[in-house]
């Protein structure tokens, strides 16, 4: 898997989105964002303890990205249910919730002409993140405040790829 | 008849005989067989027409969807691969590019506007 690693960016998409070649698979992680983006350009808190990547994905029929999109809420909900003794809940089609308050969110954007010519996936997870704001706390939670500790985000990151890449597989068949 | 055209007077004449149509102009006769065959006198222009492309330049909603954002106008030059608007799909975004270089004629989408899968959603010429 190939990683793009920065200590800060403006947004992962972004960088994905003006990558000159880009190849499917390469991973742009970074430890904080400064424009992180949720759908419609909705702000995606990004600071420093979370995971924040987006993940080129291969040329794919649109309506296949269309389930991979919704599926990837139930990955990451079932990545963190297999790792955590947490019970994340997924509201339709692309954010997950734990207690009622986020913890993540997805977005996929395509380039389309005739096909699809470019997609990228960003998925920003409150990981490690010891508190939120006044305005958003009471809406956001993150795997620290829930757990008490730290948990590993390149092992969450890898996981969480994987399990991607063996449902668009599934769904290309 | 006489037709004036400009300072000139010409002298028109139509007549038809044997299911053919003779046009006097001048004393010049014109003899046409069908509308478009003319079977003696007279000359021809020739038109040659420039070759067109008359393949529809349409962009389609590649999904079903809700337009999100209108990036051209009618009259704006677009390029090949220029983003024209963004089509929000079940939470997905798509920047919908065009596939052909040309003038915006007429953009059928708005923003907010619900659009199905292969909708007409921007022609150009």
């Amino acid at each position: 898997m190939r990683i793009i690693e920065f200590e800060k960016i403006d947004s992962t998409q972004i960088f994905a989105k003006n990558l000159k070649n880009p190849k499917p698979w390469t991973v742009i992680l970074s430890k904080k964002q400064t424009a992180g983006r949720g759908r419609i350009r909705n702000f995606w808190y990004s600071p420093k303890g979370g995971l924040y990547f987006s993940v080129i994905l291969p040329k794919s029929k649109i309506e296949d990205l269309q389930i991979l999109t919704i599926l990837a809420a139930f990955i990451v909900a079932k990545t963190i249910k297999d790792n955590f003794p947490l019970e994340p809940l997924i509201k339709l089609p692309n954010d997950v919730y734990l207690n009622g308050k986020k913890i993540g969110g997805i977005i996929t954007e395509n380039v389309v002409g005739k096909d699809v010519k470019f997609s990228v996936m960003g998925i920003g997870l409150n990981t490690n993140i010891a508190r939120f704001p006044k305005d958003l706390e009471n809406m956001a939670t993150s795997f620290k405040m829930e757990l008490g500790k730290e948990v590993d985000n390149k092992k969450i990151l890898k996981e969480i790829i994987e399990r991607i890449k063996e449902q668009l597989k599934v769904i290309g068949e | 008849m006489k037709i004036k055209i400009g300072e000139k007077i010409y002298d028109i004449e139509i007549s038809e005989e044997g299911g053919k149509v003779k046009i006097k102009v001048n004393e010049k006769e014109f003899i046409f067989g069908t509308p478009h065959q003319i079977i003696g006198g007279g000359s021809i222009a020739r038109v040659s027409l420039p070759k067109r492309d008359f393949s529809k330049k349409e962009i389609l909603a590649p999904i079903d969807g809700i337009i999100s954002e209108v990036s051209v106008k009618e009259g704006d030059f677009i390029k090949k691969n220029q983003k024209v608007l963004t089509l929000s799909s079940m939470k997905m975004e798509n920047e919908i590019v065009s596939e052909f270089e040309g003038k915006v004629k007429e953009v059928l989408a708005k923003k907010d506007q619900k659009v199905k899968k292969d909708e007409v959603l921007i022609r150009l010429i």
